[in-house]
């Protein structure tokens, strides 16, 4: 066995083993099995939230549907707005004294501390699940969108004009693409606040969504729904983090040295 | 010209925020926008400090900062040990970063149910929120820190005759310790965020709660306040961090 292999059998018999001893635990009565539902009754939850749903008719595909849906707008829209705005910001040393303070007063203000607000301007509907997820990935976005296009290397703006490059075409092509490192590190960042908050904002006012239904299952005791819920968020999370990751490696192959910001 | 230059980035950065609440007084009170939903900062100020109790709102915070304090440390604490033994030793490598991987991407707000189960609706849920949303952060930061400790560094002091513990201690964690610090600064910002939301869900005390509250009452004034209290908290408390940790890792990292 080599080295990757000895450590895929490690990492599996940890896995195993833990899940065996959980189950006998909760079978044998060490654990409750409300507080600690065992690996087979997640299971069949897991089946029954696929088929029947939870509450009855919304199944899990809905929640995850419905999930994503609010993400992908309020993301999308933090980033169609925070990319142009960061770039000007970035590129122009004036506005970006004047606004500095702002964003960092604006990044420090937890975005779930605004749902009480938001709810008295838009209502418990959708809308403001949105506008939150928007909130909280706008900040983050746009401070790694102004650091990537302000640390732009001034050798390369210096060398692109020594070869007449100038006005848009210096923008276009030097420094957006020395900055897209930095604007996807941002982007990755910013859906998990994205992720962190939609969990939140779906466990006030609503029945739809991963965050609903983890909480509902809590006030109707089944602890194993709840469990599967996460899980399902958890992967959801991975999935589209490592997509993104994908998309980085494909639109950006210039990329280097920046692993250690990412996340 | 010279007077422009000679204006420090914190006048500017004072102009900018002043202009915006100007600007947000300005609206407000000539009726572009309704005051009553969204009012300005002084007028929110004003009747937030006749509806607020200072002794209450003193509690309030007094609650969120040790629920965040608490948490915030047992998680830190904890990352900071299994990250360095994942780093260091192999086989504590093998035994943790397979759970500390298939957990990380659930985010710690949506343990709140399960919390609740486990702990009820007492502090102890609270707190163990708030150690997940600090311990991730620290772990990943710290393993990573000390698994990429400079080789040479380690090789050195090898060299001069230390080893196990010693060279744990005096190179590869100094050594790991920017990352640390990031980890422990993400965290603490974290925690943070899961407070308020722990205490918006959960909580009859606290800034969360307090804001939750006067929505209930219609207060739109005092929840304004309340977030702008929370932000300036957090505003506050990062400062101080990164002085300490600038102390702190001085002596080994030019910072």
């Amino acid at each position: 066995m080599n080295e990757l292999h000895r450590r895929y059998f490690y990492t599996a018999a940890v896995f195993i083993s833990l899940l065996l001893a959980w189950e006998y635990a909760t079978g044998n009565g060490y654990l409750k099995p409300y507080r600690f539902p065992a690996p087979s009754q997640i299971a069949k939850a897991f089946v029954e939230l696929s088929n029947v749903g939870f509450p009855r008719d919304l199944t899990i595909w809905i929640h995850v549907q419905t999930t994503v849906g609010r993400i992908a707008q309020g993301y999308v829209a933090a980033i169609l707005l925070a990319i142009p705005l960061g770039y000007v910001i970035g590129r122009v040393p004036v506005l970006e004294k004047l606004t500095n303070p702002l964003i960092v007063f604006g990044r420090s203000i937890a975005t779930l501390s605004l749902l009480p607000l938001v709810i008295v301007w838009f209502g418990t509907g959708e809308l403001t699940k949105v506008i939150l997820i928007a909130y909280g990935c706008f900040w983050t976005m746009i401070s790694n969108v102004i650091a990537g296009v302000k640390y732009v290397d001034k050798d390369l703006i210096n060398a692109a004009r020594v070869f007449g490059v100038k006005g848009i075409g210096l923008y276009w092509t030097v420094i957006l693409p020395a900055a897209l490192p930095r604007i996807f590190a941002g982007a990755r960042m910013a859906l998990g606040v994205g992720f962190m908050v939609i969990v939140g904002a779906e466990m006030i006012g609503t029945i739809e969504g991963l965050g609903a239904l983890i909480m509902e299952a809590r006030t109707f005791y089944r602890s194993e729904v709840t469990i599967v819920g996460m899980l399902i968020i958890g992967v959801i999370g991975f999935l589209i983090s490592s997509g993104l990751g994908r998309l980085e490696k494909y639109l950006v192959p210039w990329d280097t040295g920046l692993d250690e910001v990412r996340r | 010209m010279s007077e422009r230059i000679s204006f420090s980035d914190i006048y500017w950065g004072l102009i900018g925020t002043l202009a915006v609440i100007v600007f947000w007084e300005f609206a407000a009170r000539g009726g572009f926008i309704d005051a009553s939903i969204f009012p300005s900062p002084s007028l929110a100020i004003e009747s937030a400090a006749q509806k607020l109790n200072g002794a209450d709102v003193i509690q309030h915070i007094g609650w969120s900062m040790y629920r965040v304090l608490v948490g915030f440390l047992l998680g830190a604490i904890a990352g900071i040990i299994v990250g360095i033994a994942a780093g260091w030793y192999k086989f504590a490598s093998f035994l943790s970063l397979p759970l500390i991987e298939l957990f990380r991407p659930i985010p710690p707000l949506a343990w709140i149910p399960l919390a609740i189960i486990w702990f009820g609706l007492g502090e102890q849920s609270k707190f163990f929120i708030i150690f997940l949303g600090a311990f991730f952060p620290v772990v990943t930061a710290t393993y990573r820190g000390v698994i990429s400790v400079d080789p040479l560094l380690l090789r050195a002091a090898q060299t001069f005759g230390l080893k196990g513990a010693g060279l744990l201690l005096r190179v590869a964690i100094p050594g790991a310790a920017p990352d640390l610090a990031t980890g422990i600064r993400i965290g603490w910002g974290l925690s943070f965020g899961v407070l308020v939301a722990a205490e918006l869900i959960a909580a009859d005390r606290g800034l969360g709660y307090m804001i939750m509250h006067a929505r209930l009452l219609g207060n739109v004034d005092v929840i304004v306040v309340g977030i702008l209290l929370i932000g300036a908290l957090n505003l506050i408390t990062d400062g101080i961090i990164v002085w300490m940790i600038r102390k702190w890792i001085g002596r080994w990292h030019g910072v």
